[in-house]
C-alpha cells in the first residue's frame, strides 16, 4: 500500500477492497435495515423513499423586514424549512444600539434585539407548516422569542416545530465577544433542553454543532469525536441534576455537521456517527427506547473549501458535498452559495443553492434506494475505521473531564490551531490539491462574478430607531421586574427558561438578558492558541 | 557577533468580524519566519490597535478583516499611526475588492494579501518594507528587549 494514499482523516486507503476487508461484519449487529438499530443505514425506515431531506438555507440579512421578504422568496422557491442566521451583533448578545456593535448591524445575518424583530421576521409565513432552525446562542433568548411569537399567533408552544443551535462547541469555536465560559454555557444549554423536554416536545432543543469546528481545519474523525463528546457531556450534566428522565432528555437531540470534499469519507462519517450515537445512548446510558438513539443530522457544505479563485468551481464542489450528505443519509441539507468566499450570496447564488439539492433529488437517481453505498467493501471498511478512530477521540476528551473542561483549558483551541497550520500548510505545498489555486492555476483572473452588497448602514439606523421607540412604549417597570426575577433564578441555579420567556414576552431585549449572563458569570476570554 | 534585530509585528483584527482563521495563521507564519509577533485577538477598535502598536514598539501592524468595514478600519488605523508620527508600517489582508485597493495603497496600507497568497510573498513583503522604510532611512534605535511586556489586551506568542 502506498504510504501517501491516506484519507483526509489520515486513514490508510487500499487500492482495492475485497470481501476479506469486511469479513467480520455482522449485518444485523453492525448495519441492519434503515430505521433499525444501530441505524447505520439511516434513522428512519423509509428514508428518502418516504420523504426527501429538508432543504434549508441558512440566511438572513440587513433587517427583519428585508429578511421576511427573503424568506417569502425562499418559500416560493420550494424551500421546506427556514434557517435563521442572526448577525454578529445578535450572536454576540448585543442590541442594535450597543456601541460595541459599531456599524455592523445586519452585516452577515439578521439582527434581533426584541420579540418585535422576531414577529416582523416571520410575519405572513406559514410557521405552522414549516420548521425553523435558529442559530441561537446559549441562553435560549431567540428560541424564547420564536416560541412566544408562535404562541401569539395561536400556535401552542407544545406544537411548534424547529431547532435551536444551543450548543457550546459551536459557540466556543466561534469565539465571540460578550460570551460566558464553557461551563456556564453548559448550564444554560441544559436548562433549555430540560425545559423543552417538558413544554415544547416538538422542538429540537439542541443541535450539536461541529460545523464551525470542522471549518477551523480539523478532519472528519476529529469532528465527529468532538460532536459525540459534546453529546455525552450534556447527558452527564443532566445525570448529575436528575430533573428530567434521560430518555426524555435526549429524545430531541439533533446534530449539525459539515460535509467536506472527500465524498466517501464524509458519507461514511455520517454512517459511523449513527452507529456510535446508538451505542452511547443504549450501551453507555442504558436508555431502552431506540428512538432516543437516532442520530439525526443537518449538514452544510463546508465553507472553508470554497475558493476565492474561479468561484464557479465552488458550484461543483458544493454539489459533491451535498451528494456526500445525501449518500450519508442526512435529514436536512444546506448548500452554500458558490460566491461565499467573496461576499454574502447573491440572489442567483441563493437560487442555485436550492437547485443543487433539487437536482440531486429529482434528476440524479441517487434516492431510488436507501443507503445505496451500504455493503460496499470499501464503504463498510471505511465506516469501521472511522468509528474506531472516533472512539479514541471520545476517550481523549473524557480523560480531561469532558468537553467543557477541554475547551476551558485550551485543548480544543490548540486542536484548531494545529489543524489550521497543518491544512493550510498542505495547500501551500500542494499536498492537498485545490484546482485553480495550487494546481491548474491561471495567470490571470478568467472571469468576474456579481458581488452582493448589503446595506448595513441603513440597517443600523432603522434598528436603533425601532428599538428606541419600543423601549419607550413597553412596560418598563414590568421589564425590570422580569429581569430581576431572571437574575434571581440564575443565581439560585433554577431553570432559567420560564423567567427568560417572561422577560422576552414583555419585550426585554437580547442585550439586557445577555448582560445578566455576564453579570452573573463574567465574560470569558477564549484561548488564543497562536 | 551582534545578533540581527528581529522584526516585530502586531497582528490585529479590527471590528466585530469573527473570521479569525487567517489572522491566527498569519501570526504563526510570521513567527515561524523568525519575527516577533504580538496578536491582539479580535474585536479591536482602531484606537486599541494603535495604542497596542505603540506600547509594543512594533515595526509593522498586519491587519486582517473579512467584513465590509475593512476599508474604513485599515485607512483609519494607517492615518492614526501616521498622524502620531510613529513610522509604524501597515499591511493588510482579507477579501479586498479591486475598487478598494487604490484607496488602501494611497493610505499606506500595502500587501493586500488575498486568499491563497503564498506564505513567502507575505514574509518577503514585510521584510522588504521594514528594511527599506523603517531600518534603511530612519535612524536606528536601540534594540528592544526580546520579550515584550504582556498586556491584558494582547497575547504574546
Amino acid at each position: 500500500m502506498a504510504q501517501d494514499n491516506l484519507s483526509p482523516s489520515g486513514i490508510p486507503i487500499k487500492d482495492i477492497y475485497t470481501p476479506e476487508d469486511i469479513k467480520s461484519l455482522d449485518y444485523k449487529k453492525d448495519l441492519n435495515a434503515s430505521g433499525e438499530p444501530p441505524f447505520t443505514r439511516g434513522p428512519y425506515p423509509s428514508m428518502y423513499r418516504g420523504q426527501a431531506w429538508t432543504a434549508r438555507r441558512l440566511s438572513g440579512f440587513n433587517t427583519p423586514e428585508e429578511t421576511n421578504e427573503l424568506y417569502k422568496e425562499e418559500y416560493k422557491l420550494g424551500q421546506t424549512g427556514f434557517s435563521v442566521a442572526p448577525d454578529m451583533t445578535t450572536c454576540s448578545g448585543m442590541d442594535a444600539d450597543d456601541p460595541r456593535a459599531a456599524a455592523e448591524v445586519g452585516h452577515a445575518g439578521v439582527p434581533f434585539s426584541t420579540l418585535q424583530d422576531m414577529e416582523i421576521c416571520f410575519a405572513g409565513l406559514p410557521i405552522d407548516k414549516m420548521s425553523t432552525y435558529l442559530a441561537d446562542r446559549i441562553g435560549g433568548v431567540l428560541t424564547s422569542m420564536y416560541l412566544v411569537m408562535a404562541e401569539k399567533r395561536g400556535i401552542p408552544m407544545a406544537q411548534v416545530r424547529g431547532t435551536s443551535a444551543n450548543d457550546l462547541l459551536a459557540w466556543s469555536a466561534l469565539n465571540l465577544l460578550n460570551q460566558v465560559g464553557p461551563e456556564a454555557e453548559l448550564r444554560y444549554a441544559v436548562d433549555l433542553i430540560e425545559w423543552c423536554a417538558e413544554h415544547a416536545p416538538k422542538w429540537n432543543s439542541l443541535s450539536i454543532d461541529s460545523y464551525n469546528a470542522r471549518d477551523n481545519g480539523i478532519n472528519a474523525v476529529q469532528e465527529i469525536g468532538l460532536a459525540m463528546s459534546n453529546g455525552i457531556q450534556y447527558i452527564e450534566e443532566e445525570k448529575k441534576r436528575g430533573r428530567v428522565p434521560l430518555d426524555k432528555f435526549v429524545r430531541r437531540f439533533s446534530f449539525n455537521t459539515a460535509v467536506h470534499n472527500d465524498i466517501f469519507e464524509e458519507a461514511c462519517k455520517l454512517r459511523a456517527a449513527r452507529r456510535i450515537w446508538y451505542k452511547i445512548i443504549t450501551e453507555r446510558y442504558g436508555i431502552k427506547d431506540p428512538n432516543c438513539a437516532k442520530f439525526r443530522v443537518h449538514v452544510q457544505s463546508s465553507g472553508s473549501t470554497h475558493t476565492y479563485q474561479e468561484p464557479y468551481n465552488n458550484i461543483i464542489r458544493i454539489a459533491f458535498q451535498v451528494l456526500a450528505g445525501v449518500l450519508g443519509g442526512a435529514q436536512s441539507i444546506h448548500a452554500n452559495g458558490y460566491d461565499e468566499a467573496i461576499c454574502l450570496p447573491t440572489d442567483q447564488a441563493m437560487l442555485l443553492s436550492i437547485r443543487t439539492g433539487q437536482l440531486i433529488q429529482y434528476e440524479s437517481g441517487v434516492t431510488r434506494t436507501i443507503d445505496p453505498l451500504g455493503g460496499s467493501y470499501y464503504i463498510e471498511s471505511l465506516t469501521n475505521e472511522i468509528e474506531k478512530k472516533v472512539w479514541e477521540i471520545i476517550d481523549e476528551v473524557e480523560a480531561q473531564g469532558g468537553l467543557a473542561k477541554a475547551i476551558l483549558k485550551g485543548w480544543v483551541h490548540r486542536l484548531y490551531r494545529d489543524a489550521i497550520v497543518n491544512y493550510e500548510g498542505k495547500i501551500q505545498t500542494g499536498e492537498i490539491p485545490v484546482v485553480g489555486v495550487n494546481i491548474h492555476r491561471l495567470d490571470k483572473v478568467p472571469y468576474e462574478v456579481p458581488i452582493f452588497k448589503p446595506d448595513p448602514k441603513r440597517s443600523t439606523a432603522r434598528q436603533i430607531e425601532k428599538l428606541k421607540k419600543l423601549k419607550k412604549e413597553r412596560d418598563n417597570a414590568k421589564v425590570k421586574q422580569c429581569l430581576a426575577k431572571l437574575e434571581e433564578d440564575t443565581r439560585k441555579g433554577l431553570n432559567v427558561m420560564p423567567a427568560t420567556i417572561e422577560a422576552v414576552r414583555n419585550y426585554a431585549t437580547l442585550g439586557e438578558i445577555c448582560a445578566l449572563q455576564i453579570k452573573v458569570y463574567g465574560e470569558w476570554k477564549h484561548p488564543m492558541s497562536i | 557577533m551582534v545578533e540581527k534585530r528581529k522584526i516585530r509585528v502586531l497582528v490585529a483584527k479590527p471590528g466585530t468580524d469573527s473570521h479569525y482563521r487567517g489572522a491566527e495563521l498569519v501570526a504563526q507564519i510570521l513567527r515561524n519566519a523568525g519575527m516577533e509577533v504580538v496578536y491582539t485577538g479580535r474585536y479591536q477598535t482602531s484606537e486599541m490597535i494603535v495604542s497596542t502598536a505603540i506600547a509594543e514598539d512594533v515595526d509593522v501592524v498586519a491587519l486582517s478583516s473579512l467584513a465590509w468595514s475593512q476599508e474604513k478600519y485599515y485607512t483609519e488605523i494607517a492615518k492614526m499611526l501616521k498622524d502620531k508620527g510613529t513610522g509604524i508600517l501597515v499591511v493588510g489582508g482579507g477579501i479586498i475588492s479591486e475598487k478598494a485597493k487604490p484607496k488602501l495603497l494611497k493610505a499606506g496600507v500595502t500587501g493586500l494579501y488575498g486568499p491563497g497568497t503564498p506564505y513567502e510573498v507575505i514574509i518577503s513583503h514585510i521584510k522588504d518594507r521594514v528594511e527599506k522604510e523603517r531600518w534603511g532611512t530612519a535612524p536606528k534605535k536601540a534594540a528592544p528587549k526580546k520579550t515584550a511586556t504582556k498586556k491584558s489586551s494582547s497575547k504574546k506568542c
